[in-house]
């Protein structure tokens, strides 16, 4: 019972924090100088109209958009629309609709990040797990090359890559999210070629997340290995896989909120990897928005990271006490 | 009867260009049904020695001979790759610090199931746990600590559930390093009384116990070895190196503890003067001479023969000569 009010009042902060968030959501773009308008009929109109054509053309555009009224009412509009989960429409790429836009990027984003997270966090966590416990040899290699894929500059990486894999021996695209000429849809030769586009990528993302959390589990790990109880263990003789399997549970905590972290920045697309492959994803989607002051599309982008991150969040507020016992004592208030 | 019998046993820690010889030659038997206590300084090799008698070598340490007689076979110590299947079955080891040696993320159950694994593939979680509940029972714990971590546990109850574990596979030897050390007097009192009812119920067929403290030795143990720098310097039943003890470090040491006793109240301590030598530079003689006011010529560079007189034994060149001069007389 007391668990069930512990997660209630644990809920509670998190809604506190969301009403927050989204209200900075709100003004943070609306604190950038310009007006989107502006952007808008700079690039439709080119000059070539007079400026009383001009003059009309914007005041219908700061209609439509709302944007005549004070910040108050169209705060209070965006609140009223968020919570009936309509976003409106876009500035830039007028008329879309931004909730179309980001469902059309979403799953790109995803299927490039989440198995790149989950796969890296794994390996990555077990080979830091086991470079600890191993030492010698094994660990030094393991730790240069883990600093080596973190403190590259990312994109450095990427464009090595790309070079290697896809210039010198043409093995896969340069880029994009699938072939000139092809289209999205349910069919084995957009997937072949979907996957062969997605596989770069995935790769650059997966390495430097290897290298990242095998440093993090490496240190938390080189803790653990010589605390009394693996001495305990070893002498019973205990194969080494159990061993390590000790280890990693007891090194994990700190991990579990590096994961947590990962999924929640997750959904807001992985800007340089999108940039230097092309691919059609949330980050592109985000960054085309910022450029374009299209106040919609960040904010449905910022929220939807937003929603993630405290989910994500909360997760592994409950998770922590499934790992750690100890954790799960202190908040029943054992001890 | 010997129930393990380590012989020649050296050993050094190399660190950078030094070696450090933590060892020297050391030889102790352990008889069937009795606990040997193992009493030292810091640094004179007691828990190293426990380490490659408990088949736990560190890391760092290169055993360069020794062998180990027990249970019919004879363990070639070099060779710590070889010890793993007798770890825990044959030689358990009942750790330093007993309060963090258990997982603290793993229930006490799964642990002991894992430990029982390690012997018998096959065996169920169902059987581990009923033979662990048994032996839970036999040490006065309720069945419940199956199902705790350690967190849930005391810490006298904790020193009870990693010896239950340690014991769990009913080992011939187990090798007790400074158990209690971090002990209060009367978690002593309780983890003396309950070695020796493992071994007195058969559950360990003998036990080497390390510590730094005489006064609890002289309880515990059967016999009492000295060591220092290295070697074991004297040997005796606990009654008789207590009371009359030869070699002339055992008797600083003695000298220098209050042990428990008739007169003990009008004794004045003594201290040792000087210090424990450099055990970077390999000892020709008796380490202890150039802290002992016996010392002779030969001591500084000829090794004093191990000396055995009756059931006990002591290595200076002083116990030799005397034995020598009784034999012509």
């Amino acid at each position: 019972m007391t668990l069930l009010r512990h997660i209630l009042s644990k809920l509670g902060w998190y809604a506190a924090a969301f009403a927050a968030a989204l209200a900075l959501n709100f003004f943070l773009p609306r604190l950038l100088p310009g007006n989107p308008v502006d952007t808008l009929i700079g690039q439709a109109l080119r000059g070539h109209a007079s400026s009383d054509t001009k003059q009309r053309v914007y005041e219908t555009y700061v209609r439509e958009f709302g944007l005549d009224q004070n910040l108050w009412s169209q705060f209070l509009t965006y609140i009223g629309k968020t919570l009936q989960g309509d976003f409106g429409t876009s500035f830039s790429r007028y008329p879309s609709d931004v909730a179309t836009m980001i469902g059309d990027a979403l799953p790109w984003t995803i299927a490039l990040q989440l198995p790149a997270v989950l796969l890296g966090w794994l390996i990555g966590n077990l080979v830091g797990a086991v470079a600890a416990y191993r030492r010698g040899g094994f660990d030094r290699g393991v730790y240069l090359s883990s600093l080596f894929l973190t403190a590259a500059p990312y994109y450095c990486l990427a464009v090595l890559l790309l070079y290697g894999l896809a210039v010198a021996l043409p093995l896969f695209p340069t880029g994009g999210g699938w072939s000139f000429g092809n289209h999205p849809e349910w069919t084995a030769v957009f997937a072949v070629d979907a996957v062969s586009h997605w596989f770069l990528p995935f790769l650059s993302l997966l390495l430097v997340f290897i290298g990242g959390q095998a440093i993090g589990m490496r240190s938390m790990a080189v803790y653990e290995v010589d605390a009394d109880y693996v001495r305990f263990a070893e002498s019973f003789g205990l194969a080494d896989r159990k061993i390590i399997g000790y280890i990693f549970r007891n090194g994990m905590l700190p991990q579990i909120t590096g994961l947590a972290l990962a999924i929640g920045t997750l959904v807001g697309g992985a800007l340089l990897t999108e940039i230097v492959f092309s691919y059609p994803g949330i980050g592109t989607l985000l960054y085309d928005a910022i450029l374009n002051k299209d106040y919609p599309v960040i904010q449905a982008v910022t929220l939807l990271v937003l929603i993630v991150v405290l989910v994500a969040n909360f997760l592994v507020d409950v998770l922590y006490g499934l790992i750690d016992p100890r954790i799960r004592a202190a908040e029943r208030g054992e001890r | 009867m010997t129930l393990a019998s380590l012989k020649h046993l050296s050993a050094h820690y190399a660190t950078g260009a030094d070696r450090f010889h933590a060892l020297d030659d050391v030889a102790v038997d352990v008889q069937a049904g009795q606990i040997l206590g193992v009493v030292g300084e810091s640094g004179c090799g007691k828990s190293t020695m426990a380490s490659v008698l408990s088949l736990n070598p560190g890391p760092s340490l290169r055993v360069t001979s020794g062998t180990l007689a027990i249970d019919g076979t004879d363990v070639d110590l070099t060779d710590p790759a070889s010890h793993r299947p007798l770890r825990g079955g044959t030689v358990a080891l009942l750790p330093q610090g007993a309060l963090n040696a258990l997982n603290p993320t793993r229930r006490v159950g799964a642990m002991a199931h894992d430990i029982l694994a390690v012997g018998d593939k096959r065996i169920t979680r169902a059987e581990s746990l009923r033979r662990t509940a048994a032996r839970l029972e036999a040490l006065e714990l309720p069945p419940r600590v199956l199902r705790a971590y350690p967190h849930q546990l005391s810490g006298g109850m904790r020193q009870r559930v990693v010896t239950a574990l340690a014991t769990l596979r009913n080992p011939r030897l187990l090798v007790a390093d400074e158990p209690s050390s971090a002990l209060d007097v009367s978690s002593q009192r309780l983890l003396v009384d309950l070695l020796r009812r493992l071994v007195s119920d058969g559950l360990v067929e003998g036990i080497v116990f390390i510590t730094h403290d005489v006064a609890l030795l002289s309880e515990l143990a059967d016999r009492i070895a000295v060591m220092y720098a290295g070697r074991v310097v004297e040997e005796a039943p606990a009654k008789d190196l207590v009371a009359a003890p030869r070699h002339p470090y055992a008797r600083a040491l003695l000298a220098s503890v209050l042990v428990p006793e008739a007169g003990t109240r009008g004794r004045r301590l003594s201290g040792i003067p000087g210090a424990p030598p450099d055990l970077r530079v390999p000892i020709p003689g008796c380490p202890f001479a150039p802290r002992c006011g016996h010392a002779v010529d030969r001591c500084a560079d000829q090794r004093p023969p191990r000396l055995v007189i009756g059931d006990r034994d002591d290595s200076c060149w002083r116990s030799a000569e005397f034995e020598e001069a009784a034999n012509v007389g």
